[in-house]
């Protein structure tokens, strides 16, 4: 049990994380939030953000212009579902505003043919 | 201002050519992300086992393709390794469909994906990369090694280039529309 914690506080601190990451979502393992996808739009809203842990204050940067989860997550290099569970914190503190899901638009007609249009003039 | 995405996913054996794919028509440099998961792998929203030190990663590699202002596409790659599958469901969840690349070398390697879209009820086409030089099959011959569907549109793509990799996924997009249901 020694042993195993000192290799994940050495692992935590190569990677430049201080707070261990369950700690930093405050133990919540699913985003409540369920429709929050890779694809899902987030942008960030006004706010004063100086109270926020720098995990929350980097999200927030990333989404100054809409980012969907799979970018903050590549950029911020965290897990997926660390993400998640930060985004749907931030959600619920009003600190982001979601675009639509993905999962509404698969059969939106208007939506897949602006998609088809789109492709081909490039 | 609203802003809409949607998915594409592509898919294929190992070595198909799908990261080529992604990064052909992506605007920015393909992206990588991971997933986390224990040695159990009950979930992927599950984080109860980080703390143990049988976490394992997932990569997934992924590009985008802004249409305007408020809808952006995003193509996300499949994990190559087939003991990932439950990864796919959240790929898979919401996608409007899913480009299928072929190597027709290594035709078995495609089955897989071919069952798991199939099985799902969700729209895909078959691209067969021809990065490995002209391909010696027909049509109907690689239609009936794959055993697909007359309804499933089969085209031949060059993943590297831009234009070609792009066509694959008009083709996709009007296979989805032709499909959708006429009256909502």
């Amino acid at each position: 049990m020694m042993d195993f914690d000192a290799r994940r506080h050495r692992d935590d601190a190569e990677q430049g994380q201080l707070v261990p990451l369950y700690v930093l979502v405050n133990g919540r393992t699913t985003p409540r939030n369920a429709s929050l996808d890779l694809a899902t739009q987030v942008v960030a809203l006004p706010a004063d953000t100086t109270v926020l842990e720098p995990e929350y204050r980097e999200i927030l940067w990333q989404c100054r212009q809409w980012m969907s989860i799979a970018e903050i997550s590549a950029y911020l290099q965290r897990p997926l579902t660390v993400v998640k569970v930060l985004v749907d914190i931030l959600l619920e503190q009003d600190y982001v505003a979601l675009g639509s899901a993905a999962q509404r638009t698969v059969y939106d007609r208007a939506l897949l043919e602006t998609l088809l249009g789109g492709l081909q003039r490039l | 201002m609203e802003r809409t995405s949607a998915k594409v996913v592509v898919a294929g054996g190992f070595g198909a050519g799908k990261t080529t794919l992604v990064g052909s028509v992506s605007e920015i440099s393909p992206l990588t992300t991971e997933e986390v998961m224990t040695e159990a792998s009950v979930g992927v929203d599950d984080l109860a086992g980080l703390e143990e030190k049988t976490r394992t990663t997932v990569a997934l590699d992924f590009g985008r393709i802004t249409i305007n202002a408020e809808v952006v596409l995003y193509l996300f790659g499949t994990p190559g390794q087939d003991r990932f599958w439950f990864m796919w469901d959240e790929l898979a969840q919401g996608a409007l469909g899913a480009v299928v690349l072929v190597d027709t070398r290594r035709l078995p390697a495609s089955f897989a994906s071919i069952d798991y879209f199939e099985r799902r009820g969700i729209p895909f086409v078959v691209a067969v990369n021809t990065f490995y030089g002209e391909c010696a099959y027909t049509d109907d011959e690689i239609r009936s090694a794959l055993q697909l569907s007359a309804d499933v549109p089969l085209t031949r793509c060059d993943a590297r280039q831009r234009d070609s990799a792009l066509d694959a996924l008009i083709r996709l997009l009007q296979h989805v529309l032709a499909k959708l249901p006429t009256a909502a």
